[in-house]
């Protein structure tokens, strides 16, 4: 039988994503050893899993290097990939906000220019572009978004918001929400098809371990 | 100043000699299959004007199109698809009136493409367009085509999904969502993202069997009794008519001996506009895309201003082959032949052998550059020739064996 390949996001999804799938009957005792080793595998069930940058997940995933995956809503926004969106994971809940200084709040159009710093360029223009209808200036940043506004760098950012404390301490607030977040999985088009039996059971064994956690 | 010289620009190739054989060798036998089933081949040139491709409803998306201008400053574009040209020359340059006409093309379409998997920015598609007919029997007879082009290709392991645009139209026109709405329930559904479909439908007041099986429908796919269950249920007008045409076409693909080939895809809502009624696409191990894709494009023609039914199917030659080169499949250039070595007093001989080997269709070199027999073995090991004639004069020949 040929193995499935499945790409996880490596970071604060992969713990969640082990318990998930062993949940689901999966072996994934070869990821939880401290091994220096790529690609892992479930003999029996002949799976093969690796860890990849979550934003590289869609794309192997797109090009079929792997089949199946697990990644963040926001990555696959931002990514913009041909592939299959199956099943919502429910985990690493949060949203995708447009934040601001208070004084912001309900006068977002009288901006004439507006600044936008983010680590999400492609979520942030499709945003202002289609919802908003505006012009704006993306500024691409690596980490701590929360400073651009504070120092001047833009007017507004475009972050992931958890519980909204990092927000709060730094006297901003949330402006619009563009996105609600979580972990979904994700399947190549062409082994949804080819592979639809194997696939299909995963899925399922893996809605039915999510209902029961609902409970 | 950077030089470019040595290189060749992002998603264009060279493609040498073994890649290259085998590359004609499919493109030869799918001329043939094509030829010997009825189909003309046409060809369509490199650079076409933008509005083409263009027009209210945008056929091809134009960040996706390399363009440039002619003299006079109209755009111009390197054709980024085979099936809209063809459907300008049905409406332009078709004039007898004698249906249906069957043509085919084999070609190098252009676009900006991302590359990876098999994805090059210029790439050549192999297809057939059947112009003029609109039944089931002729969709299937294209389904049946895009089955035996596969088949020949050497690919063994291989499926055809078959969807049907209409059933989704007919099922929108009722829910009474507007087109806007329509469109983003499509793209949701083509993403098989079942929780954005759900927030959509029901975030809307529409009739509840319709919801339901909107709800469902990037999950219909598999066996023709997925037809027959829906047909059981409260499905009117032009949704369940889509359903009967599905049906019948699957029906004569089975009386064909192609079932186990296809299956069924309603959640297949195609984002080329063009698409009417039958769509399908083929698959394949170990490429993560579509190896063909096709359907049926009964409004096309008419943006060039004839009303003509249309079906037809492209195949991804290059998709293709990174299939066969994956699963090791590549076919190989065939071996043997002869390399000419000769001594001046055998030069009129050398040369009228080397000709009558060739005229036999036999691979044959004459030797030009003075080799002795060990270079001569060594060159033609290296052109797979396996047998070597040494020409002393008219009388003496030796034949060597490599």
């Amino acid at each position: 039988m040929r193995y499935l390949t499945m790409a996880l996001s490596k970071g604060r999804l992969t713990d969640l994503s082990i318990e998930l799938l062993e949940e689901a009957g999966i072996d994934c005792s070869e990821l939880k050893k401290n091994t220096r080793k790529l690609i892992l595998t479930d003999e029996k069930n002949r799976i093969r899993f690796f860890l990849a940058k979550p934003s590289d997940v869609p794309t192997y995933v797109e090009y079929g290097a792997a089949d199946m995956g697990i990644v963040g809503r926001d990555t696959l926004l931002e990514e913009g990939r041909n592939l299959y969106e199956v099943l919502n994971l429910g985990f690493s809940a949060c949203r995708m906000c447009v934040a601001g200084p208070k004084e912001l709040e309900g006068n977002m159009d009288n901006l004439t220019i507006t600044r936008v710093a983010t680590k999400y360029p492609e979520i942030a223009k499709e945003y202002f572009r289609h919802k908003r209808r505006e012009s704006v200036e993306i500024i691409k940043l690596n980490g701590s978004v929360e400073l651009a506004p504070l120092v001047g760098l833009s007017e507004v950012i475009v972050d992931l918001v958890e519980t909204g404390k990092t927000l709060k301490e730094n006297g901003l607030v949330i402006l619009d929400v563009i996105a609600d977040i979580s972990a979904r999985m994700i399947v190549n088009r062409v082994s949804m098809k080819m592979e639809s039996e194997r696939i299909g059971r995963i899925i399922k064994n893996i809605r039915s371990c999510l209902e029961k956690r609902n409970v | 100043m950077k030089r470019w010289n040595i290189y060749t620009p992002d998603g264009m190739q060279d493609i040498l000699f073994d890649r290259c054989y085998v590359k004609r060798d499919l493109e030869n036998k799918l001329r043939k299959l094509f030829l010997v089933s009825g189909y003309r081949e046409v060809e369509t040139p490199t650079v076409e004007f933008y509005d083409v491709f263009s027009g209210d409803q945008e056929l091809i998306p134009q960040e996706s199109m390399f363009k440039f201008t002619d003299q006079q400053g109209r755009i111009l574009v390197l054709k980024p698809d085979m099936t809209i040209p063809v459907a300008r020359i049905a409406a332009t340059k078709i004039k007898d009136n004698i249906w249906p006409v069957k043509c085919f093309y084999i070609g190098n379409t252009f676009s900006y493409n991302e590359l990876g998997g098999g994805k090059q920015k210029e790439f050549t598609q192999a297809g057939v367009e059947m112009l003029g007919v609109k039944s089931p029997e002729a969709d299937a007879e294209v389904i049946a085509l895009a089955v035996q082009a596969l088949q020949l290709s050497g690919l063994e392991e291989f499926q055809i999904d078959i969807g049907q645009v209409d059933f989704f139209r007919g099922l929108m026109e009722e829910s009474g969502l507007s087109p806007a709405e329509t469109e983003e329930i499509r793209e949701l559904i083509e993403r098989k993202d079942f929780v954005g479909v759900e927030h959509l439908v029901n975030s809307h007041a529409i009739p509840y069997e319709i919801k339901d099986i909107v709800l469902n429908l990037p999950g219909y796919f598999g066996s023709k009794e997925l037809i027959e269950e829906l047909e059981r249920r409260n499905i009117t007008g032009k949704a369940l008519k889509a359903l009967e045409y599905l049906k019948e076409v699957l029906d004569i693909l089975d009386d064909w001996g192609y079932g186990k080939y296809v299956s069924v895809d309603l959640g297949m809502v195609q984002s080329m506009n063009y698409y009417t009624g039958i769509v399908f696409r083929g698959f394949t191990y170990d490429v993560g895309f579509p190896v063909l894709s096709g359907g049926r494009y009964d409004n096309l023609i008419s943006k060039f201003g004839k009303d003509c039914p249309a079906t037809g199917f492209s195949l991804g030659v290059n998709m293709v082959l990174t299939a066969l080169e994956r699963r090791r499949k590549l076919p190989e250039e065939p071996a043997g032949g002869y390399f000419i070595l000769y001594r001046r007093e055998g030069r009129k001989k050398a040369f009228s052998i080397t000709n009558k080997l060739k005229n036999d269709n036999i691979k044959t070199e004459i030797d030009i550059s003075g080799m002795d027999i060990e270079m001569a073995k060594t060159y033609a090991k290296s052109k797979g020739l396996d047998k070597i004639i040494f020409v002393k004069n008219e009388e003496d020949i030796e034949t060597i064996h490599v």
